[in-house]
């Protein structure tokens, strides 16, 4: 049996496959489908099919059982040769790059950095990646046709530029790629650079993690249901952790009693495979979204995906583990709003109060040392820059005006800053998002005032309203 | 093993060590703090906010409770450590805590609409939690009345929940709320404004010069 060589096009990709980093290998040949889908099913059971002739495999975990990507790649190529002949492997951090290299390289390939592999390549190449079948699956037929199309218009129109290599294309600027081609120019780019135009959506013909349980009798409570979600969990994590992944989404289908069926969907931040932490997190949805009937069949299937390693460190501070944050959130939700609970993050506007709340997902840090000894005892006092207690939504007052300028606010409520205006700054005027239209926009004159209560506050005068409003109080 | 130490250690292990008061952390040289950032107060408070305790920030209107907070928060979150405020009222600035340097991705913020009881729970499963490093309940603009209807036990239970952890536990209030026998309370008199320019629109509100007093808590 012949030893396959291999075109190391660079050593090694260092640490890939052991680090977790993403990792993919391409089989393509001219045998029947069978024989590649049977070849690439004894390395992964994630694969995709592109076309008859072409599967790509993640081979993402498997540093840790075969060793680096060179060792993955020896071993996929000799289990090829011993299987059939003309099989072309490839091994890449992307699908792009392992399915562009198969094409050009007959034995098997392995590289680390994609662009660089990609670059003197020939632009035809390209319409190897229309032929397998496209990157969108679940195209319909006629979309898939007319992506198809207007991808070979636009790579004439790059042969007709002078463009004869995937290394030219991939250096056009982008933003003028973007001008003269869209979106279709700047997907084709990526390409060329070997990035992926979509994850790898896993054939369906891979295992499936799915369990279901028909009820003797009808459960209209959700204590019941935790037992009932228990015993589907239990073997499903057994499951996922010989196969040595976790839980992405959970998919849980309850045929009621009325015969519809109420599904709920739960995309977990991590993969994640603790029966405990799946069944609160399903609970906690379902007292939020509760069934409307009794159910009578309950059907649960995960989407899997690679499992998550976790190596601590002696350096950083401990943080909450990623199941618990994904239960207190879930739980935090639960109590006063999904949308209530989170990080926020400044928008890019200058709009008042212009945040976005997003998933709570603190990074582990390494721990800083805290400054041995005390700073003096007699520092001078803190002097720093005023926070702001907002109102939201900011509470009208009424504001008498002398000379264009407040000199006096009443709130006419308990509890509220009033009086007269010792110190005044502004006003500072500034208005946005009239070119919209509707209620999105903002035109106002802010006031920073020191009361004769001693309190700081900002007020405001809206402009399109002619009215006064207290913003916040400086605290 | 004398049978001190072994009681001791008995108790420890049952998590009931406090019960003690020798065996208290604080007097056995191991309290440990989070800074709070400002130079002078943590001067006050020989290093910071005591963690595993509950600890608490009252004063007046515009007296810079919030500012204490927000520098506590960004001092935190800049250690690497996770953060958490219980915002009662929904009074957080993001962007004027940004601008004193917090990390915002660290910060979990939950925002209640005024419901201090039902935020009480959010603080509590919060501190159940465990692994964060600061976690501040505002209770700033709720009626006095209510805050003290809230049970008593209600303090004693978080202040148990985070013993022994590495969470500094702050609570805001207009006035004297609870504390931990380990805590600190830091009362802030009204705050000095420090304008800069002479006219109106040449003038800004810079910054304020806060006067905090620590006035309770074993330091």
């Amino acid at each position: 049996m012949r030893n396959p060589s291999s075109d190391a096009l660079t050593p090694s990709i260092p640490g890939a496959a052991a680090a977790g980093a993403s990792l993919f290998a391409c089989l393509r040949s001219t045998r029947p489908p069978g024989v590649l889908l049977d070849l690439a099913r004894e390395f992964s059971p994630r694969l995709e099919r592109y076309g008859p002739g072409c599967v790509v495999l993640d081979v993402s975990g498997l540093g840790r059982l075969l060793g680096e990507a060179p060792a993955i790649g020896e071993a996929i190529a000799q289990a090829a040769a011993d299987r059939a002949a003309g099989i072309r492997v490839a091994v890449a951090p992307t699908q792009t790059a392992a399915r562009l290299l198969t094409v050009t390289h007959p034995r098997l390939v392995v590289v680390a950095d994609p662009a660089a592999a990609l670059a003197p390549l020939p632009l035809r190449l390209l319409h190897t990646l229309i032929d397998d079948g496209g990157n969108a699956p679940g195209d319909s037929a006629a979309g898939a046709a007319a992506r198809a199309r207007t991808t070979a218009a636009r790579l004439a129109m790059f042969q007709r530029w002078g463009l004869t290599t995937l290394g030219e294309l991939a250096a056009l600027p982008a933003d003028a790629l973007s001008e003269r081609m869209g979106q279709e120019g700047l997907l084709l780019q990526r390409l060329a650079r070997g990035a992926d135009a979509a994850p790898l959506v896993p054939d369906p013909g891979t295992p499936r993690f799915r369990q279901a349980i028909d009820l003797d009798w009808p459960i209209d409570a959700l204590e019941p249901l935790s037992f009932v979600l228990a015993r589907l969990l239990d073997p499903l994590a057994e499951a996922l952790e010989r196969a040595d992944r976790g839980a992405a989404a959970l998919h849980l289908d309850l045929r009621l009693v009325d015969r519809t069926t109420f599904g709920r969907v739960l995309q977990l931040p991590s993969a994640m495979r603790d029966p405990k932490v799946l069944r609160t997190l399903l609970l906690l949805d379902l007292e939020s979204h509760p069934p409307p009937a009794a159910i009578d069949v309950v059907t649960l299937e995960l989407d899997p995906a690679p499992a998550r390693i976790v190596q601590y460190s002696l350096l950083e501070r401990a943080m909450p583990s990623v199941e618990t944050l994904a239960t207190l959130t879930a739980r935090l939700g639960a109590l006063v709003g999904d949308s209530r609970c989170g990080s926020p993050a400044l928008v890019d506007t200058y709009r008042p109060d212009g945040f976005e709340m997003r998933r709570f997902a603190p990074e582990a840090r390494a721990a800083v040392t805290p400054p041995a000894a005390a700073p003096p005892a007699a520092a001078a006092p803190d002097t720093v820059g005023p926070v702001l207690r907002r109102f939201r939504p900011a509470v009208a007052v009424r504001v008498v005006v002398r000379g264009g300028r407040p000199v006096q606010v009443t709130t006419g409520r308990r509890g509220l800053p009033e009086g007269t205006v010792d110190q005044q700054a502004g006003p500072w005027r500034t208005s946005g998002a009239w070119w919209d239209g509707g209620g999105a926009a903002w035109d106002r004159d802010e006031w920073e005032i020191a009361l004769s209560d001693g309190s700081l506050c900002r007020l405001f005068r809206d402009r399109q309203l002619d009215h006064w409003f207290l913003d916040g109080v400086f605290d | 093993m004398g049978a001190r130490a072994e009681i001791e250690l008995l108790l420890k292990a049952s998590r009931l060590d406090v019960t003690l008061t020798s065996a208290a952390p604080w007097r056995q040289g191991g309290r440990e703090v989070a800074p709070i950032g400002l130079a002078a107060l943590d001067a006050a408070l020989a290093g910071g906010l005591p963690r595993g305790q509950l600890s608490e920030v009252i004063g007046p209107r515009s007296a810079g409770r919030s500012t204490v907070l927000a520098t506590a928060l960004a001092a935190a979150a800049g250690r690497g450590e996770a953060v958490a405020l219980i915002d009662t009222s929904d009074r957080f600035d993001p962007v004027s805590a940004e601008a004193l340097g917090l990390d915002l991705a660290q910060l979990l913020w939950v925002r209640d609409t005024g419901d201090a009881a039902r935020a009480l729970k959010g603080m509590n499963l919060v501190l159940q939690a465990g692994g964060f490093g600061l976690v501040a309940f505002d209770l700033t603009d709720v009626p006095s009345p209510l805050v003290r209807r809230l049970p008593h036990p209600t303090w004693l239970r978080l202040a148990r929940v985070i013993e022994g952890s590495q969470t500094a536990a702050l609570l805001l209030g207009a006035e004297h709320i609870a504390r931990s026998p380990g805590g600190v309370t830091i009362a802030l008199d009204r705050a000095r404004p420090c304008w800069t320019g002479a006219a109106d629109r040449a003038r800004l509100l810079g910054a304020v010069a806060l006067r905090p007093r620590v006035v309770g808590g074993r330091i």
